[in-house]
């Protein structure tokens, strides 16, 4: 049975989290835009979940196209 | 005897909408997840159906036993916590973004909306598509997997005929039922509250 687990990446505005998506997108990595969850910041924002074992690709992806991320965590 | 879905590892909606396919096929399903969130998600959604749930932990895992009240219980005795009925809370979404200002920014905070219904609580009774708010339930919407668990909840999901009919998306619902202004306002009338997305 197929068991992702996830992590998510944190961004500095929703810009750059709308960007970030499209770049992640084109590069056909899985990702969902959800809300950053609640354990992570009581802030409003929006972060990209992925599964965790794309998160070299999601790190080079995104640093390729000098998108800046603030943090990333695994759920 | 109890169907097992083994959900460790997944994180929402999947948990919630294995559960709601194996309910669909038996009455007595349980569920096995490795998380406090789906585990809370999981039950609520089968105590909000009218289920009764009890859930065990063994070494981090949560054993979540989901058996149709009035079914004799299989083995041990299964608690049975009331239900709480939400008073007919009802959401009425009428566009398939949120807010004004930005289409694009409302079309990401809908998409953040649908992913959280799926975790907080109050469960409204029914959601309510109308206008381009049906874009939401179609078969390419960024939503569906969202609404296709709380559809699996338990939520009534209303879809505006007319509407679709005039975004020419009618062969393409993919979750909820095709409804009409009747339906749609007696809903409306007869709810506790209506939200207003």
């Amino acid at each position: 049975m197929n068991k992702p687990t996830y992590g998510v990446v944190l961004f500095h505005s929703t810009q750059a989290a709308i960007k970030a998506e499209k770049i992640l997108k084109e590069a056909e990595i899985k990702i969902k835009l959800i809300p950053v969850p609640r354990h992570l910041s009581s802030d409003c924002g929006i972060c990209l979940r992925f599964e965790v074992d794309d998160v070299l690709a999601v790190k080079s992806t995104l640093a390729s196209k000098n998108v800046q991320t603030a943090r990333i965590h695994q759920l | 005897m109890a169907k097992i879905v083994d959900a460790r590892g997944l994180t929402c909606p999947q948990p919630v909408i294995l559960t709601g396919k194996a309910l669909k096929e038996t009455d007595t399903v349980t569920v096995i997840v490795d998380d406090e969130t789906p585990r809370d998600n999981v039950s609520r959604i089968a105590t909000r159906k009218g289920y009764n749930v009890k859930v065990d932990e063994k070494d981090g895992e949560f054993y979540i036993h989901i058996q149709k009240a009035g079914v004799e219980p299989v083995g041990e005795a299964i608690a049975s916590p009331a239900p709480s009925p939400e008073s007919n809370l009802v959401v009425l979404i009428s566009s398939d973004t949120i807010g004004r200002g930005s289409e694009e920014l409302g079309g990401i905070l809908m998409r953040a909306f649908m992913h959280t219904f799926t975790e907080v609580e109050p469960m409204p009774q029914s959601m309510i598509f109308i206008n381009s708010g049906v874009k939401l339930v179609i078969e390419d919407s960024i939503v569906l997997e969202d609404l296709q668990a709380l559809a699996g909840g338990g939520i009534q999901i209303l879809v505006c005929g007319t509407c679709l009919d005039y975004f020419k998306l009618k062969d393409k619902v993919a979750v909820g039922e095709i409804s009409n202004a009747y339906t749609i306002l007696e809903t409306l009338l007869q709810a506790g509250k209506v939200v207003r997305l």
